[in-house]
């Protein structure tokens, strides 16, 4: 029953924000209906979709994230009537922005997985799986974690000018 | 080319602030009025609240009135009484974000009365404030503004602002010359950008719409964004203040002008602005709305990116 596990060089680190009436039941059927899908992902777990704030996409990316997969319930399943509809313009603009100062939109994924549908969580995830793994690690943010504070450079041009003029 | 732009309404106008000003405090309509007063340095200006008839001489209005006068009104800033009618000066941008503030119940028409500007452009900065307005010196978001005449005003001075020439699109411009790039030429930009910011927090100060009694980004349990001025929080912050103003922003730009990095603000607000318009057609306006676009939703919205 189990595939033998293809040995890789680079496992990409996946959130998933899911929303706890609809993926992560969904999640949790593939869980026992015995689906195979990649261990990269990591499920967070949230009341609703719109709970979820586009700052801990941010908050994710800095802290080591390859990819990011946002899922909750279908458009009118809402389990507080209307959380995915608010979630749903959020992200359109969110992901507009993300775009604009220049991260690549490959690396999130946005998704209804109903509780029914453990068959299109396993997809979802494998295929956002194999997609960032294609793509690299996510440097961007990180490296951005590691840089000196903007002061650190204190040898440059500008600063030279002004204590010699001194 | 640089062309001289026709500012010669200002002195009528300037005139008819004046005596409204003294009319609506002496006959007790406000109890006090906010407006521009002469700065210190020659032709600067700053902004003044005036509770007496006798105060009403020292108002004026010129090309480098640049403050957006509302946020005075706003929570976060408690220099101006609380009691009674308040009289305010607005130009056509920043009375887009005092109806975004009504329509976020921040604020109650019945007491406010507005003084509407029939605006014919202001300066870029005060750097040179008695510089002569221009096409040059022109503020960028003066160049993009299709509303000279503020609407629903208590009384705008009757003078017709003269057509402003033919203006370079500044923003519209630097955001088509962005999205022409790479995103990792996106990302360098940005980067560049954001590692200039010395989180001074002045973009917050200024922002009408920044009236938070506590900011998500001062908060530290949970820190969601870190608050020493290193490159990824500022990144962070940037990016959540743009997030936070989407649908919102009025494009009163005065973010980007009280910046002291000269990190390009609006271009993030006017971005999202265009977004906005785009996807859920909704822009800002002088009509009070109580939902925007972030803030509503239809069964149909486009979901296209979702899977």
């Amino acid at each position: 029953m189990h595939v033998d596990k293809q040995k890789h060089t680079f496992e990409p680190k996946i959130i998933a924000f899911v929303c706890t009436w609809c993926t992560y039941a969904g999640a949790d059927l593939a869980g026992t209906s015995r689906m195979q899908y990649p261990s990269n992902v990591r499920v967070l777990k949230f009341p609703c979709t719109g709970r979820i704030d586009p700052v801990f996409i941010i908050k994710a990316f800095q802290q080591g994230a390859d990819g990011i997969l946002i899922s909750g319930c279908h458009p009118g399943d809402c389990h507080y009537i209307a959380g995915n509809y608010h979630a749903r313009r959020r992200f359109a603009a969110f992901r507009k922005l993300l775009e604009f100062i220049g991260v690549d939109l490959n690396r999130i994924q946005f998704s209804w997985v109903s509780a029914a549908e453990g068959g299109k969580w396993v997809e979802v995830v494998t295929d956002l799986t194999e997609r960032v793994r294609a793509m690299g690690p996510m440097v961007e943010f990180k490296d951005l974690v590691l840089e000196e504070q903007w002061s650190g450079n204190l040898n440059n041009p500008e600063l030279q000018a002004v204590y010699e003029a001194m | 080319m640089t062309q001289t732009i026709d500012i010669s309404s200002y002195s009528t106008i300037t005139d008819a602030i004046r005596s409204e000003a003294r009319r609506i405090l002496s006959d007790s309509t406000v109890s006090a009025v906010i407006g521009y007063t002469a700065g210190r340095r020659k032709g600067s200006t700053q902004p003044i609240v005036i509770t007496t008839a006798d105060d009403a001489d020292q108002l004026i209005f010129t090309a480098a009135c640049l403050n957006d006068l509302v946020v005075y009104l706003t929570k976060a800033k408690k220099d101006v009484p609380k009691s009674g009618r308040i009289g305010i000066v607005v130009k056509g941008c920043d009375l887009k974000a005092l109806v975004g503030l009504l329509g976020e119940s921040q604020l109650k028409r019945e007491n406010l009365y507005l003084i509407g500007i029939p605006c014919s452009g202001v300066l870029g900065s005060l750097l040179k404030p008695s510089a002569e307005l221009t096409t040059e010196t022109i503020a960028s978001k003066c160049c993009e503004c299709s509303d000279q005449l503020p609407v629903g005003c208590d009384f705008v001075p009757t003078v017709t602002p003269a057509p402003l020439p033919d203006l370079e699109k500044r923003y519209a411009n630097e955001i088509a010359r962005l999205e022409a790039m790479t995103p990792s030429e996106r990302w360098e930009f940005w980067k560049e950008q954001f590692s200039k910011c010395i989180k001074c927090y002045a973009c917050r100060q200024v922002c009408p719409f920044c009236f938070c009694e506590q900011c998500l980004c001062d908060r530290n349990r949970p820190q969601m964004v870190e608050q020493t001025p290193r490159p990824s929080g500022n990144t962070a912050w940037h990016l959540v203040r743009a997030m936070h103003l989407a649908g919102r922003c009025a494009g009163c730009a005065e973010c980007e002008r009280v910046c002291p990095m000269d990190i390009p603000l609006n271009l993030l607000n006017r971005k999202m602005a265009k977004e906005l318009k785009e996807l859920f057609n909704s822009e800002a306006g002088f009509e009070v709305r109580d939902t925007g676009p972030l803030t509503s939703y239809r069964e149909d919205d486009d979901q296209s990116f979702i899977r």
